[in-house]
Order: C-alpha cells, then structure tokens, then sequence
C-alpha cells in the first residue's frame, strides 16, 4: 500500500498568504501613489 | 548619443498609468484563478504533499524577478549607449517590481523549505547568491533615492543594473555549477519538463499570469514615473 502524503497544508496556506499579502500591498501602494 | 525626448505630458501619464492598473487587475485575478487551479485542480505530489503546491508560487516569482532584473540590465546598456531618459525610467520600474516578485520568491522558498528540508535557510549556491541579487537590487533603488541629479542618478544606476545582469545567469546555472540542496530545474533545461501534465498546466497559467502581472506592474510605476516628471516640467516653468 503506497504511503499517505505527509500533513504539511499549513505551509502551503502560509506560503499563498504571503504572497497574496505582498502583491497586493505593493498594487495598492502604487494605486495610492499614482492617485496623488 | 543623446535622444532629445520632450518632457511627458499629464495626460500621455494618465494613459500609461490607466493600462497599467487594468492589466494588473486583470492579472491579479488571474493568480487568484490559479490559487484556485493548485488547491483544487492540481493533484497533491505522493512524497512531499500539499507544501509542493507552494512550487507554483514559487517558480513563476522567480521567473519573473529574474526576467525584471535581466531587464534592467539589457535596458541599462542601452541608456549608457543611447542616454534615453525612458530607459532609465524603465529600469528603475522594472527594478522596483523585480524587487517585490523577488521578496515573494525569498519567503515563499524557506515555507516549502521548512517541511521539505527540515530548515527555513541553507547558506547553499543557489541560495546566497538569490539573495546576493536581491540586496543588490535593494541597494540600486536606495542608489536611485540618494542622487537628485537625473542623468548623474541614470548613469549611475545603470552600472549597479548591468552588475545585476551578470549575476542572474549565475543564479539559474548555480545549481549546476555548484553541490546545493536546491532543486535542479524541471521547466527550463535542455530536456523535456520533467511533470505530469496537470502540474505543468497549473505552473505554465501561473508563470503566464505573473509575467502578465509584471507588465502591468511596470507600465504602472512607468506611468507614475511619468506623472512625477510631468508634475516637475509644469512646476518649472
């Protein structure tokens, strides 16, 4: 019987949060930027 | 060589930075579309489990990180050649953009890191040297920040972007070149990718989707390099 994939979705959840958060924190700051 | 280019419009600004923002949307909302492709569409990988799927982040960061520093290089050589402020004003967006997808490529990889690994850093090649380039390129944007002078900030930004340039193939082949825990590439080497296609599907619309975005990105922060230089002509006379 094959092995079950190790538990480690955190990480996964984690890693997409973050990149999530910086993408959209550098849009806005220029949406910011470009309103002034 | 010097190009006379007259200085930008407000409106000709507006334009840019009115592209700029639509195709940022659109691409943002393309790689929320991928987030949904990698959780529920894309298989889970049988050794390393759900944490391989940070993979599609990941890669397409990096591609695009190393496509906006290669860039400023390319762009860089030909400012020294030809003096055309719009190349310089490219460089220093694509800098400031390359900057931002390379932040994310240096946090999302210790992430996968941690379970894959069993540690968030390793000083190996390919590692040092990426972050090697990313400070580097944080030093040419503080380099731009501390020069008032336009064609004193734009030549001397350009030398900093070309020594940028000659890092980035070091940073691809140092996994060749050098014993490293990093793995080899599976996408961009001499032989057929190395995936299943399911997960090749998803890392080829991701990377479509942040190439998308970086154009989007660097045609905004073009537009607001213009709007600023509009702003300076009119305030001057």
């Amino acid at each position: 019987m094959p092995a079950e994939p190790p538990a480690n979705g955190g990480y996964a959840v984690a890693a997409y949060a973050v990149a999530a958060f910086v993408l959209l924190f550098y849009f806005v700051s220029l949406l910011r930027k470009a309103r002034k | 060589m010097s190009a006379a280019v007259p200085p930008p419009s407000r409106d000709r600004a507006r334009a840019v930075i009115r592209r700029g923002t639509v195709l940022s949307t659109i691409a943002l909302l393309g790689i929320a579309g991928v987030y949904v492709l990698a959780a529920a569409f894309t298989p889970i990988e049988a050794r390393q489990g759900v944490a391989q799927k940070i993979f599609y982040l990941h890669v397409p960061a990096a591609w695009s990180a190393l496509l906006a520093f290669s860039l400023v290089g390319i762009v860089s050589v030909l400012y020294l050649w030809l003096e055309d402020p719009r190349l310089d004003r490219f460089a220093a967006s694509s800098a400031e953009v390359g900057v931002v997808f390379a932040a994310v490529m240096l946090t999302t990889g210790p992430i996968w890191a941690k379970p894959i690994w069993g540690t968030w850093w390793t000083w190996d090649a390919r590692l040092t040297l990426t972050l090697f380039l990313f400070f580097l390129f944080v030093g040419y944007l503080s380099l731009r920040g501390a020069l008032h002078d336009r064609r004193e900030r734009a030549r001397f930004s350009a030398v900093v972007g070309i020594m940028g340039l000659v890092l980035v193939p070091f940073v691809h082949l140092s996994v060749y070149l050098f014993r490293t825990l990093h793995p080899q590439p599976i996408v961009l080497k001499p032989s057929a990718p190395s995936l299943p296609w399911e997960m090749l599907r998803t890392l080829l619309v991701s990377t479509l989707m942040f190439t998308l975005l970086y154009v989007g990105l660097v045609t905004l922060r073009y537009g607001i390099g213009l709007a600023a230089e509009a702003r300076e002509a009119h305030d001057a006379g």
